[in-house]
């Protein structure tokens, strides 16, 4: 076997498509979908049609089985023209790995009949095994649909909670104000099952939810990426344009190498999930501690792409004339997702040493 | 999961990773202290170019009517898993090189043949090297001043290179000139002159800082003659104004083997550091902890450098454009690599001063990866002027 990063002509041909319905149909609304709460409809039943939320599904749970190379190649399609309603559009989304781990027959009980029909948001919220157990609590999940179901990683332990007796209103978030805002006490909602997964299971749940986030990020800085570079090609100060200033140049250019890695490294984290899927290989740890590099890794090298973003602009980033505001905003908040950034590098310092070889 | 090992190349790694463990990181730390590379008959370098050694499995010589075909994964992998060894002592084993590259990009197959075939000779180590520098252009290098003027039906060179790996020991040079410096690109040409040509003169091994397994050439060429037979690709070639493009070709090559080189380097730092934490740290705690975490930074921003260089060299073994990604692994991978074999350092603390516990000669060997065949910053202007029209003359 020898190195391949082609992606299959189906993940091509989705992309294509995608591309088109992105830029006509959810791009030129981004604005008014952050004001209004919610993407339309119109538009969620057209991602209905994309089948977003059964893309990386096993067949058994009515997936397409397309994989999670192509979901994270579609989510990061999406995020460039808005990413703002994909927390609560995608479902289950980012706990797609946690419904995957847990038991068959237990999965199918509890969960599928919710969660895929879309009438109930799910999310997954991730606590330290070196901290005391303690009510697990949602500080920030999407309000449309209700949320429903809540998925707790605690090292290999698996807990689904729900459904859910009813959520708060969270306080506004600008961030993801497409999703809405909803927050939650578990210590009220009813346990629905309690799973110990294989050593390296949960780093998997965590890992996959995190690869989820890390495709989105993808999609956002690659777009404030994209923004900035026609903005500065335009604009002229002290005689040229503003990317032609040598010392912009150069930080543009470091943005795009810095993008292409986190790529890379996003997608080999997908193949490797595809692989654990697939049975072509049997490494527990692999996969989700891959995913979890990639997080890492996107989530940083997004808060300086969009960061950028906003430099370049000079004070029109600052105002929300321009998207470039939006994007660094939802790129930082990315990062908190899932136990964030600290919880994602306390799970490789513990797997470290179990990860596969070079 | 990306698996760049077809069988043969896991075999011809796993040699590497013998030949490392057994001659090249002790022959590195020698090199490193007396300052000097090994000699030319060492006997890891006739164990390269032995019948079925790694100098006549780089080149193909082994794989039938593919011949002496180049295989850039089994290249990179092999440059890799060397420098993981002792990157210095990597670069002096035989082989064409640099010069390899140039061939490859440059040469017609009748040349690339010709040239090539010294490799089958498994008597004794053949190298081959490449002269671009000079020592008023080395980035730049479209501004080369070595004259290249015809003769006789010869071509006469005279100007002076340096930096020039292997130089001293090698059979051939490919050296790039330029008809007339006012020509700029469309003047320059590559030419192979062969050891012992009269007015070829060696001016010294430069010391180094660090990498010091490898001898790097000073040349002066004075009134050298070299045959028409020996214009890589003939005039034609050049008349389509493929020259300099040959020679940006090359690097777009050998870019990401150079950079895959930094990688095997931080694999080196971050396999040192994690058995000083399992040996020297407190078997748990916070100090522990925060070391793994390093650690595993390493770990991501090496394995991004490799999906990098990997990735640029898949392009090109497609025959797709390339110039772009063997850039952005140039421009990633070396500071990246710096930053993981400093970190390496920190976490060995005062005992990384100590240069018998390895990270210390890394992070001076791997310094060098940053500057050779084009610095960060010119990978950042290559970049801008691929992306978004960055002026070539501001």
């Amino acid at each position: 076997m020898t190195a391949d990063f082609s992606l299959p002509d189906e993940v091509v041909e989705l992309r294509s498509a995608l591309e088109r319905f992105a830029r006509d149909r959810l791009a030129p609304r981004a604005r008014e979908a952050e004001a209004d709460g919610s993407w339309p409809e119109a538009v969620l039943l057209a991602l209905d049609r994309f089948e977003l939320s059964s893309l990386d599904l096993p067949g058994a749970f009515g997936g397409v089985g397309i994989g999670c190379l192509g979901k994270v190649v579609v989510l990061e399609t999406l995020a460039v023209a808005d990413a703002g309603g994909l927390p609560a559009a995608d479902q289950p989304g980012p706990t797609a790995g946690a419904l995957s781990a847990c038991p068959e027959g237990d999965r199918a009980a509890v969960v599928a009949e919710a969660a895929l029909a879309r009438r109930a948001a799910s999310t997954l919220v991730v606590t330290a095994t070196d901290e005391p157990e303690a009510p697990a609590v949602v500080e920030w999940a999407p309000s449309w649909p209700p949320l429903g179901w809540v998925w707790e990683s605690r090292g290999d332990r698996l807990r689904l909670f729900g459904p859910g007796p009813g959520v708060d209103p969270g306080s506004p978030a600008l961030a993801f104000g497409a999703s809405g805002t909803a927050t939650a006490a578990l210590s009220h909602w009813p346990v629905a099952g309690t799973w110990t997964l294989p050593a390296g299971g949960g780093l998997a749940v965590r890992g996959r939810a995190r690869l989820w986030a890390a495709a989105v990020t993808l999609g956002i800085a690659q777009a404030a990426f994209d923004a900035t570079v026609a903005y500065a090609t335009e604009r002229v100060v002290f005689g040229r344009p503003v990317a032609h200033h040598q010392g912009n140049a150069f930080e543009l250019a470091a943005s795009a190498a810095g993008l292409h890695g986190a790529r890379l490294l996003v997608y080999d984290a997908a193949r490797r999930f595809d692989a654990w899927d697939a049975g072509t290989t049997e490494h527990p740890v692999d996969a989700g501690f891959w995913a979890t590099e990639a997080f890492l890794e996107t989530t940083e090298t997004a808060g300086r792409v969009t960061d950028l973003g906003i430099q370049l602009l000079g004070g029109h980033g600052f105002l929300v004339d321009h998207l470039a505001e939006k994007r660094f905003r939802e790129a930082r908040m990315l990062g908190l997702f899932f136990g964030g950034r600290a919880r994602a590098e306390d799970d490789l310092a513990c797997a470290l040493v179990e990860v596969g070889a070079w | 999961m990306v698996t760049p090992y077809d069988r043969r190349t896991a075999e011809i790694v796993e040699e590497v990773r013998h030949l490392g463990r057994t001659y090249m990181r002790p022959m590195g730390l020698e090199s490193d202290a007396t300052g000097l590379p090994p000699p030319a008959d060492h006997p890891l370098y006739l164990i390269c170019a032995r019948q079925g050694g790694l100098v006549g499995r780089e080149v193909g010589e082994d794989e039938g009517d593919e011949g002496l075909d180049w295989r850039p994964f089994r290249s990179l992998l092999i440059n890799e898993e060397s420098a993981y060894w002792d990157r210095g002592v990597a670069l002096s084993l035989p082989g064409p090189g640099l010069g390899g590259a140039a061939l490859r990009t440059t040469a017609t197959a009748e040349q690339r043949a010709r040239f090539l075939s010294v490799f089958t000779d498994h008597d004794r180590a053949h190298w081959g090297a490449m002269a671009m520098t000079e020592p008023g252009a080395g980035s730049d290098v479209a501004r080369i001043q070595t004259r290249a003027r015809h003769d006789g039906g010869e071509w006469v060179l005279n100007g002076s290179k340096m930096f020039c790996s292997n130089g001293a020991r090698a059979d051939w040079v490919v050296v790039w000139a330029t008809l007339d410096p006012a020509l700029g690109r469309d003047g320059h040409r590559a030419f192979l002159v062969e050891r012992d040509t009269p007015g070829f003169e060696l001016l010294r091994i430069e010391h180094k800082m660090g990498s010091r397994g490898y001898e790097t050439a000073s040349f002066a060429l004075d009134e050298v003659r070299v045959p028409e037979e020996n214009l890589l690709g003939g005039e034609a070639f050049y008349r389509s104004r493929e020259g300099f493009r040959g020679a940006m070709a090359t690097f777009n090559l050998t870019r990401p083997i150079h950079a895959a080189q930094g990688v095997g380097m931080g694999r080196a730092a971050h396999d040192f550091a994690l058995e000083f934490v399992h040996t020297d740290y407190p078997s748990e705690g916070r100090r522990r902890t925060r070391a793994l975490e390093q650690l595993a930074t390493i770990r991501r921003q090496l394995q991004t450098a490799r999906l990098m260089c990997l990735h640029a060299v898949w392009l090109a073994s497609r025959g797709l454009p390339n110039t772009l990604e063997a850039s952005y692994a140039k421009l990633y991978a070396p500071p990246a690599v710096l930053r993981s074999v400093s970190v390496a350092l920190d976490i060995l603390g005062e005992a990384g001063v100590r240069n018998d516990k390895m990270v210390e000669k890394l992070f001076r060997d791997v310094k060098i990866l940053d500057i050779g065949e084009g610095t960060q910053q010119v990978q950042r202007v290559v970049v801008a002027r691929q992306l978004f029209g960055f002026p070539r003359d501001p």
